[in-house]
């Protein structure tokens, strides 16, 4: 397919990268909404091309990535204030390929009814599968998607726990293809880890997922808490390929959501306001 | 007392998931140290290619021994336990040991592909991956006829084991085998076995 013609799409910053996977020395190609691009290294910055019709692109680099837009973005890149704490420590998990659209990822993370069956004796437990009661919203002043006072029983809530904990969670929706996670830190209960997934959509129904980890954690090794990530990615994304459509249908009606669905059905409120067509199931467009 | 032998191991990898296995399977303690194979390429560095200067996971170290191969790992640790070499059918079960260390070795270039993106050596590693896997179908066909429900006899291999983890994982490129029924109960008898162990990529229906 082409460059897709939904502005709603265009008009937004994606992860096309990360820095050090350009330093090979070559050129490397790689595709964002259905467009080739070409990403290289001039003078030390990183550039961005638009390989069929050679425009240069805008290029970010912010929270451990590569950001372009195709388009022309009315707002920057979601702050996130936690990079700014200096006792934090950042590991990208690399660019996992996926063959769904990247808003069934976004929904599938949003999802914590999977843990136990997807993230078996991870995330969750099979005899403890309630998900309680939650808070949702779409917050009009930051326009984006909140899910609060989420709590579910983890018996390995990350690299470093040491035990199974009740986590507390904070789901943010910050762009239609980047999310982020708040969740209670193992090594400090006052403080929340973050976790960011960032959404590279190459085709319609096709994505890089890259996602970053910015931790409280003195004793994981950075490669240890890369795998803790890779697995539990790993997992969804058999789930993520089996989904059937590959892209995100908006009706109420395509799917039957339950009360644990209630950020999922914020979210595809939320695309539905925008008028975004890249990545949804448009047969039952009303 | 010896040290613990410690196994490189790296989460993807379907040759390190054949060696967690197989520790699984015979009840082997060993100690795990994680290589950042990916996005790190911890492989490629000096440390790790003076320990194995093939630049492959897994490693498995024991005794100041290093072994790289999964066959020779494998075969390693099935030391003290005979009929996982096979017993008297020790040849036959080195045959398909070293099948599934060579042939196999385009279905995890075509997962790593499909998962990473990362450039496959083989050529059209999926193509390779199906030639291979039809062998294999072919070999469970031949043996069930025998009454056999492994590689080599009644009894499970070293040699299943190392062939287990490309066949398992194959749904990674998009393979769900249903071209291949004898692989798939296959799958199932190794599932069944005592100690059995899984890793991220395997389905539960196989």
């Amino acid at each position: 397919m082409s460059r897709t013609d939904d502005p709603v799409a265009l008009d937004e910053w994606y992860v096309v990268g990360r820095p050090e996977d350009l330093s090979i020395g070559r050129p490397v190609a790689t595709r964002l909404l259905g467009a080739e691009l070409t990403l290289g290294l001039a003078g030390g910055a990183v550039t961005a091309v638009e390989t069929e019709t050679g425009r240069a692109l805008p290029v970010t680099l912010a929270y451990g990535h590569v950001w372009t837009t195709l388009g022309t973005p009315t707002r920057g890149l979601p702050p996130i204030a936690e990079f700014d704490e200096t006792d934090r420590r950042l590991a990208t998990c690399g660019a996992v390929h996926v063959r769904a659209s990247g808003l069934r990822l976004v929904e599938n993370f949003l999802d914590m009814a999977h843990f136990p069956f997807v993230h078996t004796d991870i995330l969750g437990v099979e005899d403890r599968p309630t998900v309680e009661p939650y808070d949702c919203e779409i917050r009009r002043d930051v326009d984006e998607v909140w899910a609060t006072n989420c709590r579910f029983w983890q018996p390995q809530a990350a690299a470093n726990a040491a035990g199974g904990q009740m986590s507390d969670y904070l789901y943010r929706v910050a762009r239609p293809f980047t999310v982020l996670l708040y969740k209670t830190c193992p090594s400090d209960p006052a403080r929340q880890d973050v976790i960011g997934l960032l959404i590279q959509p190459t085709d319609e129904d096709r994505s890089i997922a890259y996602a970053f980890v910015l931790v409280v954690d003195a004793v994981s090794s950075t490669t240890e808490i890369i795998h803790f990530q890779q697995t539990i990615f790993l997992q969804d994304r058999i789930i993520l390929e089996n989904q059937r459509p590959r892209l995100l249908p908006l009706s109420p009606r395509a799917e039957t959501p339950t009360r644990a669905d209630l950020s999922s059905i914020a979210y595809r409120r939320w695309l539905k306001e925008k008028g975004l067509r890249f990545g949804i199931d448009r047969r039952e467009a009303a | 007392m010896a040290d613990r032998p410690v196994l490189f191991d790296y989460e993807l990898s379907a040759n390190a998931y054949a060696v967690r296995l197989m520790a699984g399977l015979i009840g082997i303690a060993h100690d795990r140290r994680p290589v950042d194979v990916y996005p790190g390429r911890e492989t490629e560095g000096a440390d790790f290619r003076a320990l194995n200067p093939r630049g492959t996971v897994p490693v498995w170290v024991e005794d100041g021994e290093v072994l790289t191969s999964v066959a020779a790992i494998l075969w390693h640790m099935a030391r003290g336990a005979p009929a996982w070499q096979g017993g008297d059918r020790a040849a036959e079960t080195i045959e398909w040991l070293a099948f599934a260390e060579r042939d196999l070795a385009a279905a995890d270039a075509a997962r790593l592909d499909a998962m990473l993106g990362l450039a496959s050596p083989v050529v059209d590693p999926v193509a390779a991956a199906r030639r291979a896997f039809r062998i294999l179908d072919d070999r469970l066909a031949r043996q069930g006829i025998d009454g056999a429900g492994f590689l080599v006899g009644a009894e499970p291999t070293v040699a299943d084991v190392a062939a287990f983890p490309a066949v398992a994982l194959a749904i990674d490129f998009g393979e769900a085998l249903e071209a291949y029924p004898k692989l798939r109960a296959w799958t199932r008898r190794m599932r069944a076995l005592p100690g059995f162990v899984t890793t991220p990529g395997v389905p539960d229906h196989l």
